[in-house]
């Protein structure tokens, strides 16, 4: 039932996604024009999905990959929703909504389901840590989408070439602020994120920080991001820096999250000892 | 019965503007030119257009030939009180089909000297308004105008045909709006007094913004430039060091030295911590520094790129225009049909009659030959009892028809013919 629910939900976000890229060549026509709402009926067979697999199971095996990358991709597209409700800038969907269909696609092709969770696994603590980790990251991800779209309008400023495809990008300042903001949001919860994981680290195996892979990658993704936020607060840094900067902390979570715990297993990865 | 739709007029590609002007209908006189119009017996329904670009008459009319040569006179009547000369070669006439064409692409702006503009719909309106104030529009004009705007509307959301700005202002306004997602909050200095540069703050203050800064090589020009312009005059040796505080930067000299080097904006964008910077270089010769649209969050623009940017634009309406042009198409097909479905009603009414006919006719007959002696209560029966059958068999085709005639497709039409031949109503 829930492994059928999330097939509608990754079919509702291929439409979703076509219909985005409709609306980056022609803004105006109807269907176009109610995208978001699309996105948003797979977000809530997705969320049924996961929703029907809890009670099923009575967890979210988030250990697995499978599990990951449903629940990461569920608050990808939420944070996305929010940003969509406060700022209207449709055109980021036309990146979030591939995304999100590739992300469900790769929990089919690459996750095992169905593994027992771990007893060490089995708190409270799991779904909080995993939750602020996992909204810090999804917090960037839209920034990641963000300063993608930057770096398209700014391209284009600079190039001075415009085609119609372009008709609908936000203003540079307006993505550069929402930037800022999705860093704001982002970089605390991940920094609870992390801290949630070792205290609970801690409580289990008496160690709250052990080194393993994730933890250092996570320690230095923690330092880029606020390096960047510190950039930004104090020494100008923003705009197509910024923007940049951005997308390299994404693409090295995006990264790590993909073949990190396949080079290096460890606790994060499944395995517990 | 049977109307015809009927323009005659010019516009500016058919005739020079002094011949647009003598036949120009002034604003206050419209009215009396309607009445004018109207008086000629062959035509039965107008409207008059006058802008600036084009002289048009719109009518509807039994015959269209009539009519087109009734207007052409009363076009020259109006010229004749300015000067003479012949208008034959400055006007065009199109009728039926080709007249609806040609004003849903008026309405469409498709038929402007700028593509895409979007007044004319507006003035469309207007003189549209008049006529019908004035008493001259009847059932075909009422349906063709309003008709004409929703076509105007349709093109304008279902193609790009105005999204695109094309002046050189307006592209500047354009860039501004995605360098920047206000422009109230933002200020601009404007360097020197060309004309073009007034043009542009202008422009960028009717869009919000507030605070505008004026130097210019002499003081006084720029304290009368800034009274005009209700911004804040700065001497020329100061400019340097407020330009850290203004978001865009017209430059509009006729100096022959580049005002500002890449360096120095690299200073002043240290100052503002980077926040981004739109520089309009708009003077005879170049202002700026052409470098400094490579620093980062700082974009340069200057005369030939703003035009070369509306070129594409332009070409880029161009391209529209050509789905705008089916859109048009389409539209006058199904208004060909509505007028074709207006016929049906005469269609109804013949088809009554000729059964009525036919039934009166054996009434008749037969009371003069084997009914011969019935009573009065009696034939009043029959003619009751006959009535009603023509009435109970008429009544499905009838309702069908009418019910039909509402929607404009070709099934019911092809019904209407098809009575027609087979009842033989076409003689009357």
């Amino acid at each position: 039932m829930d492994v059928w629910l999330l097939k509608l939900a990754a079919l509702v976000y291929l439409i979703a996604a076509a219909s985005f890229i409709t609306y980056l060549f022609s803004p105006n026509t109807s269907i176009s024009k109610r995208s978001p709402w699309i996105l948003f009926v797979g977000f809530l067979f997705h969320s049924a999905a996961l929703a029907a697999h809890f009670f099923l199971a009575g967890y979210l095996n988030v250990a697995q990959f499978r599990e990951a990358v449903t629940v990461y991709c569920w608050l990808m597209v939420a944070s996305y929703l929010i940003v969509q409700i406060k700022y209207h800038l449709t055109v980021l969907g036309a990146i979030i909504a591939p995304l999100a269909l590739l992300m469900t696609l790769a929990a089919f092709a690459f996750g095992r389901g169905g593994e027992q969770l771990p007893p060490a696994l089995q708190t409270y603590w799991l779904p909080v840590h995993v939750t602020l980790a996992f909204l810090g990251n999804a917090a960037f991800a839209v920034a990641f989408a963000v300063s993608l779209i930057y770096l398209l309008q700014e391209h284009k400023l600079k190039q001075k070439k415009f085609t119609s495809f372009m008709k609908r990008f936000p203003a540079l300042e307006t993505l550069d602020r929402l930037n800022y903001v999705l860093l704001v949001w982002g970089f605390p919860l991940m920094t609870l994120g992390i801290v949630t994981g070792s205290l609970w680290a801690g409580a289990h195996w008496g160690q709250y920080w052990s080194w393993e892979p994730r933890q250092i990658a996570s320690g230095l993704v923690w330092m880029f991001y606020g390096a960047l936020l510190h950039g930004r607060i104090t020494a100008g840094l923003r705009g197509k820096k910024a923007a940049l900067l951005t997308m390299v902390g994404f693409f090295v979570v995006l990264g790590y999250f993909l073949i990190g715990d396949a080079l290096f297993p460890s606790r994060h990865g499944g395995k517990f000892e | 019965m049977h109307k015809e739709i009927v323009i005659v007029g010019m516009n500016h590609r058919s005739a020079p503007i002094e011949v647009r002007e003598s036949v120009a209908f002034e604003e206050a006189y419209v009215n009396d030119a309607l009445t004018r119009l109207r008086s000629y017996p062959t035509i039965e329904e107008g409207v008059i257009l006058s802008t600036c670009n084009r002289v048009e008459v719109v009518a509807a009319a039994s015959d269209g030939r009539l009519a087109s040569t009734a207007i052409k006179s009363f076009l020259a009547d109006q010229k004749a009180r300015r000067h003479a000369g012949d208008l034959d070669e400055h006007v065009y006439t199109y009728l039926g089909p080709d007249a609806v064409r040609h004003l849903f692409r008026v309405a469409a702006s498709l038929d402007s000297m700028v593509v895409g503009e979007p007044q004319i719909l507006g003035q469309l309106k207007e003189y549209y308004d008049v006529a019908q104030k004035a008493g001259t529009v009847g059932t075909l004009l009422h349906r063709l105008f309003h008709r004409s705007f929703s076509v105007a509307k349709r093109v304008r959301t279902e193609t790009g045909i105005a999204s695109r700005a094309v002046s050189v202002s307006s592209v500047a306004l354009d860039l501004a709006r995605r360098i920047f997602d206000r422009l109230d909050d933002k200020a601009v200095m404007l360097i020197g007094a060309g004309k073009m540069g007034d043009l542009m703050a202008r422009q960028l203050q009717n869009n919000g913004v507030q605070n505008l800064m004026v130097t210019n090589r002499t003081f006084e020009r720029a304290v009368e430039l800034a009274e005009r312009m209700r911004g804040n005059p700065i001497r020329f040796e100061d400019f340097p060091r407020y330009l850290k505080m203004a978001d865009l930067v017209i430059g509009c000299t006729g100096a022959p030295d580049v005002l500002l080097d890449v360096h120095a904006v690299e200073r002043v964008l240290k100052e503002r911590k980077y926040k981004a910077m739109f520089f309009i270089d708009i003077g005879d010769r170049r202002n700026f520094d052409s470098r400094i649209n490579d620093l980062d969050n700082v974009y340069l623009y200057n005369i030939d790129d703003l035009k070369t940017v509306s070129e594409e634009n332009l070409q880029e309406r161009a391209n529209e225009a050509q789905k705008a042009e089916g859109i048009v198409l389409e539209e006058v097909q199904s208004f060909g049909r509505w007028i074709e479905s207006l016929e049906q009603v005469p269609t109804i009414t013949a088809l009554r009659q000729r059964f009525d006919d036919i039934r009166r006719g054996e009434i008749e007959k037969s009371l003069a030959g084997s009914l011969k002696g019935l009573s009065e209560e009696q034939k009043k029966a029959v003619e009751d009892m006959t009535a009603a059958m023509i009435n109970k068999m008429l009544h499905g085709p009838t309702a069908h028809l009418k019910n039909n005639g509402r929607s404009d497709d070709d099934e019911s039409l092809l019904y209407v013919a098809a009575l027609k031949k087979l009842f033989n109503l076409e003689e009357k």
